[in-house]
């Protein structure tokens, strides 16, 4: 594939920029149009909640796929700590619209922030990244139950510098814990300086010298991100240890070229094969909108 | 034997007790820092829930408050309240835990530190740390007044038997060497954190905590050169929350109240209670609340003594209440 400075080096791709994959680089049992429609509502959530007066809301469009592949392959019994900016972990586990709606209309948890115990999706945490030192905990906690059950933990690179970050990983691999790590790096974030998270050459070869189990993939090739998030899991799950899963994201708010858009990239691929029509994608996106519409009037209407 | 003997040796009853529980600190699986685990260490079915992780200064709480969450019972062994300072971040979000997810998840850590002078390495030590802990919201915050009730007290607290709040068990460094002559209470008798008069008397209140739970009684009993003075004296005990509906009722029982605690004066644990007391009881007080307190640090370790409130001190404050 012909690499744009808008496509990371270094980032493992199965899927190019024109959705062509190459062959038997489908990651087994992944139901593709299940995939694309939950990676919809995702960029439709985004939308949406960019017009529900989230104070300081920060767009994740075009970093669906971590979150989408996150949620896809957490099984019941295990734990996710989501970061900021990780709503759609929610949706896409199963939680109801409505609720969605309701939590972040009415801001318990924070600015734009969405938990539930039920569905094992953890509260956010005011301290930088302290959330990773709960999930860590978590995961200990898991591994001496010997329930079987794994815990993933969403960051951003701009917390890796931190001292809870350097301890997190620390302790994750002296003790062999089942956490995986999903970090997502914006390389050029919108709302900070260039410098932040920038510690060597990635985030994952930080993990790696730490001993931690690590894959780079490129956070527009919806399959490499549910690769790599797969197989992290499954290390956890065999007790095989700890791993980051560093995934580079383009925002879309920097208006890069289609093929860096996720859901386009995807979209391409189904295209190519014959599994997409825009019938498919008027009604995927309208049923979704539909119920986000719905879901947020009647949260607006209960807080009023 | 002594405190930590005797601690220890609880420690080991409740780790056989209730397998959700494990031991976290610097070196607990070689006896930890004060060899209060070194009774799990011996046996080799304990040994292996004495769980030994890296240096986690930012971190060690908020991870024993995941364990927690996880369903463990994790009881993490101080050597120092310094430690607790410097995970404070994460202390306090293991505090909010309970609250953000509307009580469907908790976290039961118990956190066994050390406090105060004693051991002569001044630092924290000359502070009063309870001050930084009680404003965590959600942490409990109870302290030791008396060497024979160590047992019973680490017991009840980690039984979580006043509520599954997590919780910080401070153990004063002079009580901790105490050689125990009476036999240790088996029971507390009371929820840990409960306040109990520890003398009775009909002339002044005074509360004390920790280290100065001894100091005043002795100092009760010294004053007026021997003869002693009619003070009824409180072993306060928990100081996160505070049991204000028995404490302003025994300050009303007398109108002449004093507080004694180690540390600072200012901006005290001892600072609350009395406006708490001058709130709901001015009406009953002959005259203003008294507060006998320790020097203000930095102290370096040959003056940490001076963190303590001095007996000639509080005799003072006493005789002056004693005045008709």
């Amino acid at each position: 594939m012909d690499t744009t400075p808008w496509d990371p080096e270094g980032a493992t791709t199965v899927l190019d920029a024109e959705g062509r994959v190459e062959p038997g680089a489908i990651p087994a049992g992944l139901d593709l149009r299940i995939y694309y429609k939950a990676l919809v509502a995702a960029r439709c959530l985004d939308v949406r909640l960019g017009r529900a007066g989230v104070p300081m809301y920060a767009s994740f469009a075009g970093e669906e796929a971590p979150l989408v592949a996150t949620a896809m392959q957490a099984r019941e019994q295990d734990w996710i700590y989501p970061g900021l900016r990780d709503v759609a972990v929610a949706l896409v586990r199963g939680m109801s619209f409505e609720e969605l709606a309701r939590q972040v209309v009415g801001g318990e948890g924070g600015p734009g922030r969405v938990a539930s115990a039920s569905l094992r999706i953890a509260t956010g945490t005011d301290a930088i990244a302290m959330h990773l030192a709960l999930a860590a905990g978590q995961a200990h906690g898991q591994k001496l139950a010997a329930d079987g059950g794994i815990t993933f933990a969403l960051v951003g690179e701009g917390a890796t510098t931190t001292g809870v970050f350097h301890e997190t990983l620390a302790v994750a691999a002296a003790c062999d814990l089942p956490l995986v790590i999903v970090c997502r790096s914006q390389l050029w974030p919108s709302g900070a300086p260039a410098e932040a998270g920038v510690l060597g050459d990635s985030v994952a070869d930080r993990a790696r010298t730490c001993g931690v189990w690590e894959r780079r993939v490129d956070g527009a090739d919806p399959l490499a991100v549910y690769g790599a998030i797969g197989q992290a899991a499954a290390r956890a799950r065999d007790r095989r240890g700890p791993s980051l899963v560093e995934v580079v994201v383009t925002q879309l708010l920097h208006d890069p070229p289609a093929h860096r858009d996720p859901v386009e990239r995807l979209r391409r691929h189904l295209d190519t094969t014959g599994q997409w029509t825009a019938t498919f994608q008027d009604v995927a996106e309208a049923e979704v909108r539909g119920k986000l519409e719905r879901a947020f009037a009647a949260a607006q209407a209960g807080v009023a | 034997m002594n405190v930590i003997d005797v601690m220890a040796a609880t420690l080991a009853e409740l780790l056989r007790e209730d397998a959700r529980r494990v031991l976290l600190g610097e070196d607990v699986r070689t006896g930890g820092m004060l060899g209060l685990s070194r009774r799990c260490i011996d046996d080799p079915e304990l040994a292996a829930r004495a769980l030994a992780l890296p240096l986690l200064p930012a971190t060690l709480a908020a991870h024993a408050g995941g364990l927690a969450a996880a369903g463990m019972r994790p009881i993490v062994l101080l050597p120092g309240v310094a430690p607790l300072l410097e995970g404070l971040a994460g202390l306090r979000e293991v505090g909010a835990l309970a609250a953000k997810n509307a009580g469907e998840r908790t976290a039961p850590v118990l956190f066994v530190a050390p406090c105060g002078p004693g051991f002569g390495t001044a630092g924290d030590a000359v502070d009063a740390p309870e001050t930084a802990l009680v404003h965590t919201p959600g942490l409990r915050v109870i302290v030791l007044g008396r060497a024979h009730e160590a047992a019973a007290l680490l017991t009840a607290a980690a039984n979580f038997e006043a509520g599954e709040e997590p919780t910080v068990l401070l153990v004063p460094r002079m009580l901790l060497a105490t050689a125990l002559d009476d036999e240790p209470v088996a029971e507390l008798g009371r929820l840990p954190g409960e306040p109990v008069r520890v003398r009775a008397g009909r002339a002044m209140t005074v509360f004390a905590w920790g280290e100065c739970v001894e100091l005043a009684l002795a100092a009760c009993a010294a004053a007026h050169g021997g003869e002693g003075v009619d003070a009824a004296v409180w072993d306060t005990g928990g100081l996160a929350p505070l049991s204000i509906d028995t404490l302003v009722e025994a300050a009303r029982d007398t109108g002449r109240v004093v507080i004694v605690h180690a540390g600072p004066r200012s901006f005290g644990v001892g600072a609350e209670l009395a406006a708490v007391i001058a709130d709901r009881a001015v009406l009953w007080l002959d005259g203003p609340i008294l507060r006998v307190c320790g020097e203000a640090g930095p102290l370096g370790p040959r003056q940490e003594l001076r963190a303590l409130p001095s007996e000639a001190d509080l005799v003072a404050a006493l005789q002056t209440l004693a005045i008709p």
